[in-house]
């Protein structure tokens, strides 16, 4: 199997575990759709635009992102007491 | 870690990043928005079908495939085999459009309006500017496949790939955190 093709199946298998979460709200289901996002995101920057070839710069993208996604889940909780 | 080392140009990188940027901005606003409303954004978020949501997900995804693929394609050389990934890819982002016009008509149908609550409000704007987004990229495929050179064919794959990046974050805060 390529790696474009490895990269797809990883999109699929974690939209698939994204949408077995759908319509169950909650703390917990919130960050583990934002993880969910997290690894898709990191499947298309490192996959896709070929970003693991690049040094440093797969994760010079992921913190930030991953880092707002934090925020956002930290937003959420707030809407959540 | 050097720019050097970027794949692809560095003006996509800039455009990437931007793009990323904006729609990030969109989706911090609406879940603040959402701390002092909880209740009325989770009735809202309950209207819409996320069962088109995620099937527009696998949709984009898939086409993301072809559009590497024919990236790929292209740098070696294989015309024919790169515009038919842009052409599959192509079809991808077509078949997404026509799903998200039908969701946006159900919505209508159910009395949906951009003005229906604040949530509304962020879910066309976010999902509208991202479906203009998808126009554009399919149109960038049509555009790269004529001539199908490697450098061109390499940007308008990029272009797509911001898009189906853009969509797996906008997901999650419009239709599955309830």
């Amino acid at each position: 199997m390529d790696a474009l093709t490895r990269t797809w199946l990883i999109l699929i298998a974690l939209t698939t575990a994204s949408a077995a979460l759908a319509g169950t709200g909650g703390l917990w289901t919130g960050a583990a759709v934002l993880l969910l996002a997290a690894a898709k995101a990191r499947a298309i920057l490192g996959g896709f635009l070929h970003l693991k070839a690049a040094p440093g710069w797969l994760g010079a993208m992921m913190l930030p992102l991953v880092l707002w996604l934090l925020g956002l889940w930290g937003v959420y909780a707030l809407s959540l007491r | 870690m050097r720019l050097d080392d970027l794949p692809g140009e560095l003006i996509l990188w800039i455009l990437i990043v931007s793009e990323l940027l904006i729609f990030a901005a969109g989706i911090t606003v609406m879940l603040v928005l959402r701390v002092g409303d909880p209740a009325g954004f989770g009735a809202a978020q309950a209207m819409l079908d996320g069962r088109l949501a995620a099937a527009n997900t696998f949709v984009l995804v898939t086409s993301g495939l072809f559009a590497a693929r024919a990236e790929r394609a292209a740098a070696r050389g294989a015309k024919r085999a790169a515009r038919r990934g842009l052409m599959l890819a192509g079809l991808g982002g077509l078949v997404f459009l026509a799903l998200k016009l039908f969701e946006y008509f159900k919505d209508y149908a159910a009395g949906i309006g951009m003005e229906t609550h604040p949530f509304f409000t962020f879910y066309y704007l976010l999902t509208g500017f991202h479906a203009a987004h998808v126009l554009a990229g399919v149109a960038v495929l049509a555009l790269v496949a004529i001539r199908a050179r490697a450098e061109a064919v390499q940007a308008g794959a990029m272009f797509w790939h911001m898009v189906d990046l853009v969509w797996v974050l906008i997901l999650p805060p419009l239709y599955l955190m309830r």
